[in-house]
């Protein structure tokens, strides 16, 4: 338990407020920006709203659907972020870009194909990568084995031991995860 | 002890009351100017009796010189003669050794000549029996450099520790009044199929003494006595003791005419058997004769003047006049009424001799007469007769065993003859009673009460046992007499002869194991009255030797104890059986030798080859030791190499082909220990080269290279580093609980994240540039 990450050692009353506080800087400082730069703020919000929602459709560790979506649909909005620096960078001007359906479709459209990398592209990917580990592991096994022929079966001892060891500690604690009431 | 004195005197009283004889009555009376003692009146004392003469083999007075008819030339080939029978006695009832029978005759052509030595040709189908020794047969030799010298040779019978530290003395100084030894060695003997120590020895051409007299009484007047047998004699001894050694086999069937005029006597040889192993039991002080043969001990030049204090007796009386007294008798009367006493007491002894008898005879060896008390005897002058202090006589005698018992010497040899019935008596108390009561000795029945409270606590434990008991209280009793422990007797300083004969024979060392074990040795020194630095000495040996012997690892156990003891011991190998090897320089060479006649699959070490490295060689060897003991086969053999090699290199030999051979055969295992299968292959590849250099070191320095085996260590460690990433790596990607394709989708998400992020600073980039332009 000794090498547990800081954030899991921490009670939950500590982290409750470490929380608190992290929500009350980002109001902070969205209410800085909001006064200096409130046009840019509305339009990226309502422009990144699918990466908003994608962020919390995603369930994975890494949010990788979040990340994927949210750096094809900026793709989208940066343009137009670009127009009011250009120009007014006013709320009104931000107000005005929202409603034209135009600059939202490119918008949402842009998010649309974020969508479409990350439910298409992982696949196609995995394939590359489970045949590269299978070759990896090959090779891995081919080292292995000119191990021994050089070195003899003693050169496993240590993998050995370690497999015995889990298999002991397997043997001693199988019961663990097991209902009691199953066992006679 | 106090009658010894009175008795004595009595019968030199009447002797000189007797008329003296004729000189030159039957030959054997002296001429009246012979003798040193020819002055004295009371040499005129008759000490002959009428003896059945032979003209032709008796003894002659011819001048100042005792003259024998001479004996036959030797043949090449004699006639067996009979020999001496175990302990025979003839009718003079004097005791000889036994000689065994004689060899039967063997065919020339199917037993050749062999040669010692390069020099000396002993033929086994020429016997000469008449020269045999109790422990050596007797055989022809011709001196392929000198022919026509008179010699034979003597083969040792195997089963016997030779005295080989004495032999190489005498064949570098030869002893006056011994017969001369001219070489020694081992040759394979075809008779007995083994090899075995033949000496070469002038040849007694006067033959045997006790043959000369044929069937009469070996008398010798009282005037002649002196000349023909005290000085040459007494010469042997007193040489033999500057060489600090004692020649133990002092007896009258032992003493032979060199020149065919049967002038010069000598004794005979005394270096094929133990020290005292031969001996009559009436020949050694009362202590050795305690003993067994083996067990006699090396013994002092004091135990070869009391031998020949006997010979003096018998040779004056021409009989032996205790020849009815079986030998636990004689024991015993020579216990109870001294040596002296017991011999002559009843015995016309010539005045004169009473005196050199009495100190020859002393059983105390600090009374006893050395050579220069005999000496000044013998050139006229008077030595101060020995007051003998009379032994406490009890008021009544104990019985035990069927006999009455005066000494505590005496109970102490009966109970060591009857353990059950001492166990009885010593513990209902009645010994102590008498010690008490009886002799009057509190104190000795004090120790005893001390040594029986002691066994109590010990009662039910091999420490306990009944015979350790007995022996213990033996010691207490009798303290100068042997270690009796289940019928094997032994003086301390004749444990290692008494341990060899006993494995030798039987093949075990079972009793002096126990001796060991039950620490009867130090019990013995403890017992000692006085407390000397010899004792502490021996002590200290002994407990260096109980260490050894519980050590049950190569090079200790019980063969280093005899190995230790018996420094002449050739080594006892089962592998050296066709040879023998009697110094540690001709180890390595044998072992060499037998190379090509052993099953190569048995190493060239045992405990018998380690024990007798341990023993013999002069570097400290005790890791070597350990690692040849060690339970692993590949750490033994190491350790057996290691071991070799360091004996071939600090004894400077140049090449052992036949054992390099044999050892390289070996080496499998100890090459195993390397991990790495190229260094083995490449180490296999260099042995025969190293064999053929027939080189130990080197074979050595092969297999356990340290720098070799450092880097052979460290890099199998990484190796198995490797191999435990390489199986990490595995079960990461591949291994129980791992979803493959779940992985690798999560992957592919990863991936295309960073695609996005990659596409969407890109993009970025350029509507920045386009925006810009």
């Amino acid at each position: 338990m000794a090498n547990k990450a800081p954030s899991q050692q921490m009670s939950p009353d500590e982290r409750r407020r470490r929380g608190r506080s992290t929500i009350t800087w980002i109001l902070l400082m969205l209410a800085f920006i909001g006064v200096i730069a409130a046009g840019t703020l509305i339009l990226t919000f309502f422009g990144m709203l699918p990466t908003l929602v994608a962020y919390f459709v995603d369930n994975s560790k890494d949010k990788s659907a979040a990340f994927t979506v949210g750096s094809i649909n900026f793709i989208g909005v940066f343009p137009y972020v670009l127009t009011l620096w250009g120009g007014l960078n006013t709320a009104n001007e931000a107000w005005n870009m929202i409603g034209d359906v135009f600059i939202l479709l490119v918008m949402y459209s842009a998010a649309a194909f974020g969508w479409l990398l990350h439910l298409a592209m992982p696949s196609i990917i995995s394939s590359f990568v489970i045949v590269m580990q299978q070759r990896k592991v090959a090779q891995l096994r081919g080292e292995q084995k000119d191990l021994i022929d050089e070195w003899g079966a003693e050169v496993a001892a240590i993998v050995e031991m370690q497999k015995m060891e889990k298999q002991e500690a397997h043997m001693e604690h199988g019961f663990d995860g097991i209902e009691m009431e199953m066992l006679p | 002890m106090a009658d010894a004195l009175d008795q004595a005197v009595e019968t030199v009283e009447e002797q000189m009351e007797t008329p003296p004889p004729p000189a030159g009555e039957d030959g054997l009376s002296a001429p009246e100017t012979s003798g040193p003692n020819a002055a004295s009146p009371a040499t005129e004392q008759d000490v002959e009796t009428a003896e059945p003469t032979d003209a032709e083999s008796a003894p002659d007075v011819d001048g100042d010189t005792v003259v024998m008819s001479p004996p036959p030339e030797p043949e090449p080939t004699p006639k067996p003669e009979p020999q001496a029978e175990p302990s025979k006695k003839n009718k003079t009832g004097i005791p000889k050794a036994d000689l065994g029978e004689p060899q039967t005759p063997l065919d020339p052509i199917q037993f050749p000549p062999v040669t010692l030595n390069n020099r000396y040709l002993i033929s086994p189908s020429t016997a000469l029996p008449e020269l045999n020794s109790p422990s050596a047969h007797a055989y022809g030799v011709e001196d392929q450099r000198e022919p026509g010298r008179h010699l034979f040779a003597l083969i040792c019978k195997p089963g016997l520790p030779i005295r080989t530290t004495l032999m190489a003395e005498l064949k570098k100084q030869g002893v006056t009044g011994m017969l001369p030894m001219i070489d020694y060695g081992p040759v394979f003997w075809a008779p007995i199929d083994q090899m075995t120590i033949a000496l070469i020895m002038e040849r007694p051409l006067g033959g045997r003494f006790l043959d000369a007299f044929g069937d009469r009484a070996p008398r010798i007047n009282e005037y002649e006595l002196s000349r023909l047998i005290l000085e040459p004699l007494s010469h042997a001894i007193s040489a033999l003791a500057s060489m600090d050694f004692a020649h133990r086999a002092i007896r009258l069937d032992n003493l032979f005419f060199m020149d065919r005029d049967r002038r010069e006597l000598v004794v005979g040889e005394c270096l094929t058997s133990p020290p005292g192993f031969d001996q009559p039991i009436i020949y050694e002080p009362l202590d050795r004769a305690y003993a067994m043969p083996s067990g006699r001990g090396y013994g002092f030049s004091y135990d070869d003047m009391y031998a020949l204090g006997i010979i003096t007796v018998f040779t004056l009386l021409g009989y032996n006049p205790v020849a009815k007294l079986s030998d636990d008798d004689l024991l015993a009367a020579k216990a109870e009424l001294g040596s002296y006493q017991c011999m002559c007491g009843g015995e016309r002894i010539p005045m004169t001799w009473i005196e050199p008898l009495r100190g020859l005879l002393s059983d105390e060896e600090f009374e006893r007469w050395n050579i220069e008390s005999l000496t000044t005897w013998m050139n006229g002058q008077k030595k101060t007769p020995i007051q003998r202090r009379p032994a406490p006589k009890p008021k009544t005698a104990f019985k035990f065993a069927g006999r009455d018992h005066v000494t505590t010497r005496s109970i102490a040899h009966a109970f060591s003859k009857n353990v059950a019935e001492a166990i009885k008596v010593i513990k209902n108390g009645k010994l102590e009673q008498w010690l008490r009561g009886s002799l009057g000795d509190t104190e000795l029945s004090d120790t005893l009460t001390s040594v029986i409270t002691m066994n109590k606590a010990h009662e039910n434990t091999l420490d306990g046992s009944d015979d350790v008991f007995v022996s213990k209280v033996c010691m207490r009793l009798d303290p100068r007499a042997p270690v009796r422990y289940k019928n094997y007797s032994f003086m301390p300083d004749g444990f290692g002869t008494a341990l060899a004969v006993e494995y030798l024979r039987k093949g075990n060392y079972q009793v002096p194991g126990e001796i060991l074990a039950r620490e009867l040795l130090g019990h013995w020194c403890a017992s000692q009255h006085h407390q000397g630095p010899d004792i502490n000495a021996l002590n200290k040996s002994f407990q260096t030797l109980r260490g050894f012997a519980k050590i049950n690892e190569m090079g200790y156990g019980m063969e280093r104890c005899m190995y230790e003891l018996n420094r002449d011991l050739a080594c006892q190998s089962e592998l050296l059986r066709s040879t023998y090897v009697t110094e540690i320089e001709q180890l390595l060479p044998a072992l060499d030798e037998v190379s090509d006649h052993v099953d190569k699959t048995f190493r060239p070490m045992d405990k018998h080859i380690a024990a007798y490295i341990a023993t013999h060689f002069k570097y400290d060897i005790t890791p070597h030791l350990k690692a040849v003991s060690d339970a692993k086969e590949e750490t033994s053999l190491i350790g057996m190499v290691s071991l070799l090699a360091l004996m071939q290199w600090r004894m400077k030999i140049k090449t052992l082909f036949g054992l390099s051979s044999w050892i390289g055969g070996l080496l499998s295992p100890a090459i195993g220990t390397y991990h790495s299968r190229t260094t083995r292959r490449k180490i296999e590849q260099e042995i025969p080269a190293l064999v053929r250099q027939g080189s130990l070191p080197e074979l050595f320095d092969l297999i356990d290279n340290a720098e070799r085996r450092t880097i052979d260590a460290h890099d199998f460690e990484d190796a198995q580093i490797a191999f435990a990433h390489a199986e990490a790596e595995i079960e990461g990607i591949a291994g129980e609980g791992v979803d493959q394709k779940k992985v690798a989708l999560q992957t592919g998400e990863r991936v295309t994240a960073m695609i996005a992020v990659g596409l969407s600073m890109l993009a970025t980039t350029i509507i920045i540039f386009v925006q810009t332009l």
